[in-house]
């Protein structure tokens, strides 16, 4: 089953995050990712992801694809007008490439060549309507297409973010314009993930939660920093006191990951660092009594 | 207003090097409001200018360098004036008001600043960028604060996933807009406006350069 028909069909997704190259060198991108095959679901490909130059995430979509993966293509507002993101999504479908992730994307300042100039000429929330609108056999501007287009769109959420209501209305915006799952920002509380799934479901949408496993004390402050009240404290006391910090974090946000087995319609590793035990613990949840009906 | 930054003087003599007679022009609406190119910076760059060795022919800050009537009035004529005096202008104005300078003589032109932005002034001292003039104002909807201008993605959705308590994910030194705009519309009993989806920007709208006429 693909992940489109596994969303679609209410079955529990399991996604996980590729950064292409940077530089042409694809294959050891890809390699590494073999004992995930058949156990991933997707594999998201992220768009210059903190605005660093990398391989174009379509041609790394359809390389993903052909070395027999399912992909989702990220693709963000920063680097493309909204001529350039029709093209590129008509390019997309045509590929194959199915699955996208819709989204604004970081600024270009916060990259490693600030002195781009930033697009920015749609946003998230009119990029998926774009997108829908390709689905619905028009361009933006109401002309007809040649040939079918059919994305499974997506979308993400940060649950940290700020203003309330609107962040949950940007959400509801995006949920309303066709994204059909949506992804979130690294969540390491239950009662949270619980929460945003329930939200995200109430809105229309599959909840797909975001999980990055911790690797260091200096990652969690790290990340305390650009968020801070994603991080729990437990976590952090549990970083410092642990023996191995790494596996501590790990087995952290396993914990996390069962858990959305319960509430939520999947999970996804935004760092596939630890492929054999990521490939081991998919196992062991398809493989539990209790967990393997969800899949 | 229109905000512009002199240039370092280091520059400034730089770009004149080889010229003998000066005649710098400021303006007193947006150069002399920031204090970076009115009346009172003119003389301290002509003073400065004329230890290096400069002759100043003379100093002037219209009150609006950029409106040609301002410039070269029938009864006195600053462009006259300066035609008949110096052989390089160094001007303050704003890049509009150096450009109509520079099209009305036929001696060159130098700027000594840089323009900025156009924005709004708090304790003489604070300018921060208000507008972009996108040509297609949207501040009716969004409590009269333009997150097209003061969100440095432009959104007009609703705030990005980067806007953490209530600070800029671009620049931590920044407020994100979109916190403003709700306390705002919230004030002002019409936050539920924002629930409602906002179409694409009409970008035609401001590609430059762009031009209003007046009916006669
Ligand atoms: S944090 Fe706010 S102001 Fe900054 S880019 Fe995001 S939405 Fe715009």
């Amino acid at each position: 089953m693909t992940f489109r028909d596994k969303v679609l069909k209410g079955k529990f997704v399991i996604t996980a995050e590729v950064a292409p190259p940077r530089g042409t060198e694809w294959e050891s991108v890809v390699e590494p990712l073999k004992p995930l095959k058949g156990k991933v679901d997707a594999f998201n490909v992220t768009d210059c992801q903190r605005s660093m130059v990398r391989m174009a995430p379509l041609p790394m979509a359809k390389l993903l694809k052909d070395s027999g993966y399912d992909p989702v293509l990220q693709l963000t507002c920063r680097d493309r007008n909204r001529i350039a993101l029709q093209s590129e999504l008509l390019g997309a479908y045509a590929l194959g490439v199915e699955n996208v992730c819709l989204m604004t994307g970081d600024f270009t300042t916060l990259g490693d060549q600030p002195d781009a100039k930033p697009v920015f000429d749609l946003d998230s929330v009119q990029l998926i309507e774009l997108a829908s609108r390709l689905n619905s056999g028009k361009l933006l501007n109401g002309k007809e297409l040649k040939g079918k287009v059919d994305l499974f769109i997506g979308a993400v959420y940060n649950p940290f973010a700020g203003p309330e209501p609107l962040q949950v209305w940007k959400l509801e915006k995006k949920i309303k314009v066709g994204a059909r799952f949506i992804q979130t920002q690294p969540i390491y509380d239950v009662k949270l993930a619980k929460e945003v799934s329930s939200l995200i479901y109430s809105l229309g949408a599959v909840p797909i939660i975001g999980l990055l496993p911790i690797k260091s004390l200096k990652m969690a402050n790290f990340m305390k920093k650009l968020n801070p009240t994603s991080v729990p404290d437990s976590l952090v006391k549990g970083l410092e006191t642990a023996e191995d910090p790494a596996s501590y974090g790990w087995e952290f946000v396993l914990d996390v990951a069962r858990a959305c087995l319960e509430f939520s319609g999947g999970i996804h590793f935004m760092l596939v660092g630890k492929v054999r035990e990521l490939a081991d613990f998919i196992d062991y949840l398809k493989n539990h009594r209790d967990y393997s009906v969800k899949f | 207003m229109v905000t512009v930054k002199l240039k370092p003087l280091g520059e400034i003599l730089e770009s004149l090097s080889g010229f003998e007679r000066v005649f710098i022009v400021g303006c007193q609406l947006g150069s002399a409001r920031c204090r970076n190119g009115g009346l009172r910076e003119a003389y301290r760059v002509a003073g400065y200018l004329e230890l290096k060795g400069f002759k100043i022919v003379g100093v002037k800050s219209p009150g609006g360098t950029c409106v040609l009537d301002r410039l070269d009035h029938s009864a006195r004529s600053l462009l006259n004036e300066i035609r008949e005096a110096a052989d390089v202008v160094l001007s303050l104005a704003c890049g509009a008001g150096t450009q109509l300078i520079a099209e009305n003589l036929p001696i060159p032109v130098k700027t000594g600043v840089t323009t900025l932005f156009i924005g709004a002034e708090r304790e003489g001292r604070y300018f921060e960028e208000y507008c972009i003039a996108c040509g297609d104002c949207v501040i009716s909807n969004t409590g009269g604060i333009c997150p097209v201008a003061r969100c440095p993605k432009s959104l007009v959705n609703g705030p990005c996933g980067g806007a953490i308590a209530g600070k800029c994910e671009v620049d931590p030194n920044l407020p994100c807009i979109w916190f403003k705009i709700a306390q705002r519309m919230e004030q002002i009993g019409e936050l539920k406006k924002l629930r409602k989806s906002v179409p694409p920007k009409d970008y035609s709208l401001s590609v430059y350069p762009r031009k209003l006429v007046l009916e006669e």
